[in-house]
């Protein structure tokens, strides 16, 4: 008997230190946070030079939202990203008192993950940067996207005017915008001059000047082109230009539409012209990555790059010295082939939630990233090329490469997407990614590999 | 004692708070998933019932998925063979040696200590083509393979490479289960052992292996499960690439369920997964425990 | 090591030394190279990436410090850590104990209940996780990571402790009982204390699997001020490119901590190692 109460006394006894120990644990835990906001506030406080001072001066009518990016603000090197964070300050400033923008950031790899969940748990921040294509086409079908028609068309019709002609073009769905872009980069031809003019080529216009250029290049004793395929969208884009070249400008809406077959002979071509270029790409190209495959450019080992313009602000970070002797030429025709005017770009894009609570805010927001400010910084320093068209940039205080760029688009006819971010789905870019890499390995043979993506159509797309 | 060992009520006070914790954050989620498995769900709308569709698909017409199956199994195979007996072989080597047995130990189980992520770009450049080990084969006149990036073969060279590393990175903590299993086996033991004339080869078979077993169950297990579920190496160092060859069910999970929005057909793969662990788990306990009635 | 060349060593030893030796150059090499790294610019991360740094490039400990809030995130990744590992220690030493040692019929299924949370990837409970936590309003707070972090911990625990409450000796509890103790003495004063070797390896296996721990990390928590260590690493893998030599500063600086916990725990192993063992 004595044994029994004295163990109920001691599970008692249990049960209260038990909760007592999880009451600790939890407060310990809220009491951390309330020491960690406390010290944070501090250390706002202490950096007011860097943070914006609106935080202290946060009232209850301020009205808080939330911008969501894929990379860190303040750890970053990215010349972008660094002119984003500006435009947030900038922003944080102005309002002060009226609104406050806080930022989510994630690195690029768990962005949608996090992304995702959030909307998930109907939290979606207001505003978030998204990839054009299927990516965007994702939350447009969800209904998370918000649709800015009649905001742009009606409402700010000075704003929306003061956009490039047709730059939203990728970002409409049945006549619907569905969000704004902040900048633009176009993929071009990067080349080194010193090694062009060591082996006696100028820069080509036509896909078989190019191979001569780089058999002489190869013959001079430099690597001819610099491309990774370890990251696959890299060779993707390779491909991409090929195909556009050789089969475009309509192939992509038609295997859309399936009018066409993943199996058409302008394709294949392609991929065999892959093939043919790969070879004078650098020996390591299959596991480089894109950093590698930069490097070894901009380090002057190899003489040509194709890459996006945002790549400009990473050369000449990295090597300051070559800023000068770096020219730039458009992806060159394909004899007998499509317009070779036409170029593959990207825009950066930011949504509005379709739930957001104070739209104003969110607008507010987004004509701070595309103000004259902003867009300046872009081009001049950035290296990236504005979207909208009231902006005069000083080219002399840009990167030398950008000017170039812009001399390419001025002649540009057409754009195009990442053939990876035209697709159906962004399992589809993925097949064609893949099937590239499978080209460029040797594992298949150019017509085997677009058959994968012509099966992978069959059964997912165009049932 | 058998009366306080079946003590019904601190059976409860003991079990329960884990049990109602693990119950709420982790078990309700996990029957979520299985609902998943069973929807077109994309985490963005709601999720829409179709019956058994992502698991016929799923073994049916998913390249991947039988890509990503075999090299979990090989991935799980060579980590639980390649740990068990490295582990072993250091705990035993350390229990015995007389100097920096401290020193030693610390510094194989570093790695486990640090972030993958980290860790995935330090080996990412260690086997690049040009650099690190091919670098260093080079000055031997040797021309190294594409370590991350070769197809060929029925398991590719990146799985062997990344399996290695692996072993590299984790065989600390099979070892560290080994010593404090092997720490606990009390030294009269040896040395009566030793009185009795038994070498040190003699020891371990006749006393250390037999008094480990339990261990080895334990470590076994946990070498399968956690290698068939692995993700942070073969995600840092090659993403699945080149085109899916190194993909294992983990990062064909996250591929499907987070970069191409098929959330209700990563649940099913996770759902595969969870029965794969099982059955494993079932061999493991089965097969040790037969194995110690024999002897 | 000093003093060994005073007596003489059997070549069988002198090996083993070797080759332990060998192993260790397997394991620094790598990291070695990883601090060589991060006192280098990026620049010459590539056009030499195994030579010696030009110039020592201190400052990129300093940017990872500042720019990476690296203070702020390790004072976070402590808490959550530290919490998480004393209440999952303590809750899954007491799961363990009933399960290892009590007699009850549904024992062997409560472990295979535990186990299935060991056989699930993060990845994917983590939508439905995250959902509730946050109509929990638990997200975006360091309480809301020490939940989880406690509850995936909780396997893992209760699997390594069963194991080692198993291997104890019967007659040891037998003798407890018949001194007077009951239940609740036996698990504080004769189960935990016996086991501390092993529950130095469960805690420091919780305890580096926590801090290391990242997606959910990333996924719960958004401001900045709560983030924890291994967030704020991938901080310098930008969307074009990385941040190579302050991403290794950051790592350098992230380990140290590490170090600590691990050798306060390991020694612990250790200790009941040269208590309890060979003599050769």
């Amino acid at each position: 008997m004595k044994k029994k109460l004295l163990s109920l006394l001691l599970s008692v006894g249990m049960i209260t230190s038990l909760l007592s120990g999880c009451g600790v644990s939890t407060n310990t835990g809220s009491a951390a946070q309330t020491e960690s906001s406390s010290t944070a506030a501090a250390e706002t406080g202490e950096t007011a030079e860097t943070e914006t001072k609106t935080e202290t001066a946060s009232t209850g009518k301020e009205v808080q939202i939330t911008w969501m990016f894929w990379d860190d603000l303040e750890a970053t090197e990215d010349l972008i990203t660094k002119g984003y964070k500006e435009v947030i300050d900038r922003f944080n400033n102005d309002y002060a008192g009226t609104y406050h923008v806080n930022v989510i950031t994630t690195n690029l790899e768990e962005y949608d993950t996090k992304l995702n969940a959030l909307i998930a748990a109907k939290d979606t921040p207001d505003l978030f940067i998204c990839n054009p294509g299927p990516n965007l086409t994702q939350y447009v079908d969800a209904g998370v996207a918000a649709d800015l028609t009649d905001i742009l068309t009606n409402q700010e019709k000075d704003w929306y005017n003061s956009f490039s002609g047709g730059i939203f073009e990728r970002i409409t769905y049945d006549g619907k915008i569905m969000a704004v872009p902040t900048n633009f980069a176009a993929a071009c031809v990067f080349y080194n001059t010193e090694i062009f003019e060591a082996a006696g080529v100028k820069a080509p216009s036509t896909y078989e000047e190019l191979l001569s250029a780089c058999q002489k290049i190869k013959e001079a004793g430099y690597t001819p082109i610099s491309c990774s395929a370890g990251t696959a969208w890299c060779l993707s884009m390779v491909a991409g230009y090929l195909c556009d070249r050789v089969g475009g400008p309509d192939n992509l809406q038609k295997i859309a539409d399936h009018q066409m077959e993943w199996t058409d002979p302008t394709f294949i071509d392609a991929g065999n012209k892959l093939k043919e270029l790969s070879q004078y790409f650098q020996a390591t190209a299959a596991g480089d990555s894109n950093d590698q495959a930069t490097a070894a450019f901009y380090n002057g080992e190899a003489a040509m790059l194709i890459q996006g313009s945002w790549v400009i602000g990473q050369v000449n970070g990295n090597n300051p010295d070559f800023e000068p002797k770096c020219g730039v030429f458009q992806f060159p025709a394909v004899t007998g082939g499509a317009d070779p005017n036409r170029m593959i770009v990207k825009t950066d894009n930011l949504v509005m939630s379709s739930t957001t609570e104070n739209p104003d805010a969110v607008i507010a927001l987004m004509k701070y990233f595309t103000d004259e400010t902003a867009q300046k910084y872009t081009a001049e320093i950035g290296g990236k090329i504005p979207v909208v068209n009231n902006v005069e940039i000083d080219y002399t205080k840009a990167p030398a490469q950008l000017s170039y760029v812009q001399d390419i688009l001025a002649n540009m006819t057409g754009t195009f997407g990442f053939y990876n971010e035209s697709l159906a789905s962004v399992e589809a870019g993925d097949v064609f990614d893949n099937a590239m890499v499978d080209i460029f390995l040797g594992n298949t043979t150019s017509d085997e590999a677009f058959q994968k993506v012509q099966s992978f159509y069959e059964k997912n797309v165009w049932k | 004692m058998e009366k306080i060992l079946k003590d019904k009520k601190a059976i409860v006070i003991f079990i329960a708070p884990a049990f109602i914790l693990f119950t709420f954050v982790l078990f309700i989620p996990i029957i979520q998933v299985f609902y998943y498995s069973l929807c077109d769900y994309n985490a963005l709308t709601k999720p829409e019932f179709v019956g058994l569709k992502n698991y016929i698909n799923l073994f049916t017409d998913d390249e991947t998925m039988r890509t990503a199956l075999k090299n979990s199994l090989f991935f799980m195979i060579f980590s639980a063979v390649s740990q068990q007996i490295t582990g072993l072989l250091l705990a035993v080597l350390l229990t015995n040696i007389k100097h920096g047995r401290n020193f030693f130990k610390n510094i194989y189980y570093l790695p486990c200590v640090l972030s993958s992520a980290a860790l995935g770009l330090l080996w990412a450049f260690m086997f690049n083509p040009k650099m690190g080990i091919n670098q260093m084969l080079a000055y031997f006149g040797i021309e190294g393979p594409m370590w991350l990036s070769s197809t060929k073969g029925f398991i590719v060279l990146p799985m062997w490479v990344i399996a290695c590393v692996a072993l590299w990175q984790y065989v600390g903590t099979t070892m560290m289960l080994y010593i404090a299993q092997i720490s606990g086996i009390s030294k009269e033991l040896y040395e009566a052992s030793y009185i009795d004339g038994a070498s040190k080869a003699q020891t371990f078979r006749y006393l250390t292996l037999p008094l480990v077993k339990p261990m080895m169950t334990i470590s076994l297990s946990l070498n399968c499960i956690g290698s068939l579920k692995f993700f942070d190496l073969v995600y840092n160092m090659t993403q699945g690439g080149p085109n899916h060859s190194t993909d294992v069910l983990a990062t064909h999970l996250y591929m499907q369920g987070f970069q191409y929005f098929k959330y209700g057909y990563a649940s099913s793969i996770s759902v595969v997964l969870l029965i794969l662990c099982l059955i494993v788990s079932f061999l493991i306990n089965k097969f040790i425990k037969a194995e110690t009635y024999e002897s | 090591m000093m003093n060994k060349s005073k007596r003489p060593v059997s070549p069988i030893s002198i090996i083993i030394y070797i080759v332990l030796l060998l192993l260790v150059a397997v394991y620094l090499t790598p990291l070695l190279w990883m601090v060589n790294v991060s006192l280098k610019t990026n620049a010459e991360v590539f056009s030499s990436p195994f030579g010696m740094p030009e110039v020592l490039q201190l400052g990129n400990y300093i940017f990872a410090w500042t720019k990476g809030y690296l203070g702020r995130a390790m004072f976070n990744s402590l808490i959550v850590c530290v919490i998480a590992l004393i209440v999952s220690m303590f809750l899954g030493s007491m799961a363990s104990f009933a399960i290892a040692r009590m007699k009850w019929k549904l024992s062997g299924l409560a472990m295979t209940y535990f186990m299935i949370g060991m056989m699930v990837p993060v990845h994917c409970v983590l939508i439905p996780l995250f959902v509730r936590f946050s109509n929990l309003g638990l997200t975006n707070s360091l309480a809301g990571l020490i939940l989880p972090y406690i509850t995936f911990s909780l396997p893992m625990t209760i699997f390594l402790m069963v194991g080692f409450f198993k291997g104890m000796p019967r007659e040891m509890f037998e003798a407890a009982c018949i001194d007077g103790c009951n239940i609740y003495q036996c698990y504080f004063r004769i189960a935990i204390p016996l086991s501390k070797t092993g529950m130095s390896v469960a805690a420091l296996m919780t305890f580096v699997g926590n801090w290391n721990e990242l997606l959910l990390a990333m996924v719960f928590i958004s401001d900045t001020t709560k983030k924890t260590l291994p967030v704020t690493l991938t901080y310098f893998v930008g969307p074009y490119s990385t941040n190579y030599v302050q991403m290794f500063a950051a790592v350098i600086i992230a380990i140290a901590p590490t170090i600590l916990v691990y050798c306060m725990f390991s020694n612990q192993i250790v200790d009941g190692l040269t208590a309890g063992a060979v003599k050769g």
